[in-house]
């Protein structure tokens, strides 16, 4: 296995999570392409570290993990919010700011 | 210092000490009474100054200087600003100190029934107003002179319109403020001719003909405001809505007079301008002429005096014209105390009757015997009756103008004589004689400090004429008695006048007036140049103000305001990029990061 298959794996994977996140409308489904971008990232800091010897790429991917999870946390905090606030989790509903 | 000088010093800081302590201690000032003792303590020591300025003046000497440089530019001095010790500045110190020390007390119990605030208001104003005029009279070159004649316009408007909830009196102040305004610039104008042909702000240059009447007619178009002369005597008569106190002051004795010593003081620059003095001598003894005129009709004892100071004024102008620097400047001393008693015997009257017009006086003489004197004793004086000081002082004048002109003026003047002589009989005999009207019925005599200063006054007005040579002498002119045909003429024309005053009016008002004089109060109710001075305002002054107003509206703030409506408008363009929806702020995010990624790869 070459380095360039990796990175076209985590390439494919972050141009998914961007279609994701720009086509769709529930809020939900915007973090799990979130989560799919920031995860093509993390590979790429395997791939990096594997290829390049020594633990210093998996280090940041461990890292990049435990911060993604605290990301998620109030992105999931900030859905529930928004579903209190408007009665559904439709990322269009929260226009506040254009009035 | 000199001893001189530290007179000087004192007689100027002393005022400028009370009115700064009263401006500053307001709960001295409301009080009203400390106030104008305070005032009045300025005024004495002012006065005492003054006095002993003048006697050491007398012993002769060169005139002494003392000043710091002022207003520094590329590290030398533009100007100074100091004192003037000399025998023009001293007499006219002695002059303005003792008639503005007589009106202080005057005003004690002329301005008793104002309410305590307004009292220590006026007196404030009047320790201010004596400190500027000072300022003017020590200057030692012309722009300190400027900068007091300034402050005395501006106190000037401030006493004018000492009664600022009457509206007249508001109107006339800032009409006085505006006529002096506008001449004003003639001296600022004047100011910077000279400054920029000599260099310097002095009196003493030598000058090409061309500039120095340049100069001298730029000085005598402020003198004409300040002056009252025609035509810019407008304001003069309305600003007796003032105190009468303040009308003897300032618009009889003083500050008037600061457009004669204005002449009096840069002399050696008028003396080189033949054209400037002809202009002097032709309008001084119109205005002369034309101010009498209108005093024989005026009903209101305050606007007869004033008309006279208009006519009195002309006549120092036409000698100083003449180029008599001493007969003018001796005519503004003598008018000063006898024009200043006639204002605080009059102001006594109107105390008495709480009228102004001379109809609702009359009696007066029996029933305040004192006032009446004084008045008398000044009217006298005004109508040059031999032995009292106007006589000698008009001599003077006459003297200096008979000849001139081919006598057109000296006739102008004599003439001048006989109308003042006849308007002041008329107010003699139908405000102190005849039957006393109702208002006068109960007229009294105000208390000690109103007696006092028409006492010390009359008495000056008396013995005044006494000191003619010792006024030559201070400035440098011989004078000799003498019992020519001039004074004769002038003298009996005086008493020619009174005789037709007594004619006319002796058994009181009439109904029907010589037809002479219905003409002149024809003329005198059209007020011709009050409305065209309207007309010119109206038509004029409003328009150039209207088209410039609407160049500022339109041109000027449409620039600024246009600029203000494009952002706006670019603005309002530019939002609808703004949907508030996040993808589309995501997809944006994106294209823009492809894009720099592109321009990466490709530079």
């Amino acid at each position: 296995m070459m380095l360039s298959h990796c990175l076209l794996l985590a390439s494919a994977l972050f141009a998914v999570g961007v279609y994701g996140l720009l086509t769709r409308r529930q809020a939900v489904a915007v973090l799990l392409s979130i989560e799919l971008m920031a995860n093509a990232a993390n590979l790429c800091f395997i791939a990096f570290g594997h290829f390049r010897g020594g633990a210093t790429g998996q280090t940041f991917a461990l890292f990049s993990l435990a911060i993604t999870v605290a990301e998620v946390a109030i992105g999931l905090a900030l859905v529930i919010l928004l579903y209190r606030s408007h009665g559904d989790t439709k990322v269009d509903l929260a226009r506040e700011l254009r009035q | 210092m000199t001893p001189a000088l530290t007179y000087a010093a004192v007689s100027v800081g002393a005022p400028i000490l009370a009115a700064v302590v009263l401006a500053i201690v307001p709960g001295l000032r409301r009080r009203g009474a400390p106030a104008a003792f305070l005032c009045i303590l300025g005024s004495v020591a002012a006065f005492g100054a003054a006095v002993l300025m003048l006697l050491d003046r007398l012993g002769g000497g060169a005139a002494e200087v003392a000043s710091i440089p002022w207003l520094k530019s590329g590290g030398l001095p533009i100007a100074d600003i100091g004192l003037r010790a000399d025998g023009v500045s001293a007499s006219m110190l002695a002059v303005v100190t003792l008639v503005a020390l007589s009106v202080q007390v005057f005003s004690l119990g002329y301005m008793k029934s104002e309410e305590p605030p307004a009292f220590g208001r006026y007196f404030t104003y009047h320790a201010l107003f004596l400190f500027s005029m000072n300022v003017l009279v020590v200057a030692p070159n012309l722009l300190q002179l400027f900068a007091g004649w300034e402050l005395v316009g501006v106190t000037s408007y401030l006493l004018i319109g000492f009664y600022f909830k009457k509206p007249s009196a508001a109107r006339a102040a800032v009409k006085a403020f505006w006529v002096t305004k506008f001449a004003d610039m003639g001296l600022l104008f004047g100011l910077l001719v000279l400054y920029v042909a000599t260099g310097s702000f002095g009196w003493n240059a030598h000058l090409t003909p061309g500039i120095a009447t340049a100069v001298t007619l730029l000085f005598f178009f402020a003198v004409v405001g300040k002056s009252a002369q025609f035509p810019l005597h407008v304001w003069l008569p309305d600003a007796m809505e003032g105190p009468t106190p303040v009308s003897a002051l300032l618009h009889a004795a003083t500050m008037v007079a600061a457009g004669v010593y204005l002449v009096v003081r840069a002399n050696p620059l008028f003396e080189q301008s033949e054209t400037t003095r002809t202009v002097m001598l032709v309008l001084g003894a119109g205005t002369a002429l034309f101010a009498a005129l209108l005093a024989l009709v005026q009903t209101d004892i305050k606007k007869v005096l004033a008309y006279s100071t208009c006519s009195q004024l002309g006549y120092m102008v036409a000698a100083l014209g003449a180029g008599s620097m001493v007969g003018g400047f001796f005519h503004l001393t003598t008018h000063a105390f006898f024009k200043a008693l006639l204002f605080l015997a009059a102001g006594s009257a109107i105390h008495a009757v709480h009228s102004n017009e001379i109809g609702d006086m009359g009696g007066l003489a029996k029933k305040m015997p004192l006032t009446g004197g004084a008045f008398i004793i000044g009217a006298l004086a005004l109508a040059g009756v031999p032995g009292l000081s106007g006589f000698f002082s008009k001599d003077l004048v006459l003297e200096s103008v008979e000849g001139k002109l081919g006598s057109v003026p000296y006739a102008a003047l004599l003439a001048t004589a006989f109308l003042t002589a006849f308007y002041m009989g008329r107010v003699v005999f139908v405000a102190f004689y005849g039957k006393p009207s109702a208002k006068a019925a109960h007229a009294h005599e105000g208390d000690w400090s109103m007696r006092a200063p028409l006492v010390v006054l009359a008495a000056l007005t008396v013995v005044g004429g006494a000191f003619t040579g010792t006024f030559t002498k201070l400035h440098g002119e011989e004078w000799h008695v003498h019992f020519g045909g001039g004074p004769a003429i002038a003298a009996s024309l005086g008493l020619f006048g009174i005789g037709a005053a007594f004619v006319v009016y002796g058994r009181g008002p009439r109904a029907e007036a010589p037809a002479v004089i219905a003409f002149v109060d024809g003329v005198a109710r059209t007020r011709i140049v009050n409305r065209l001075y309207e007309g010119l305002f109206h038509n004029v002054a409003l328009v150039v103000a209207d088209s410039l107003a609407w160049v500022d509206r339109y041109i000027v703030d449409g620039l600024i305001n246009g600029l203000g409506y494009g952002v706006l408008e670019a603005g309002r363009r530019a939002r609808p990029i703004q949907t508030g929806l996040a993808p589309d702020y995501v997809l944006a995010v994106i294209v823009g990061a492809i894009g720099v990624g592109l321009w990466a790869v490709w530079s």
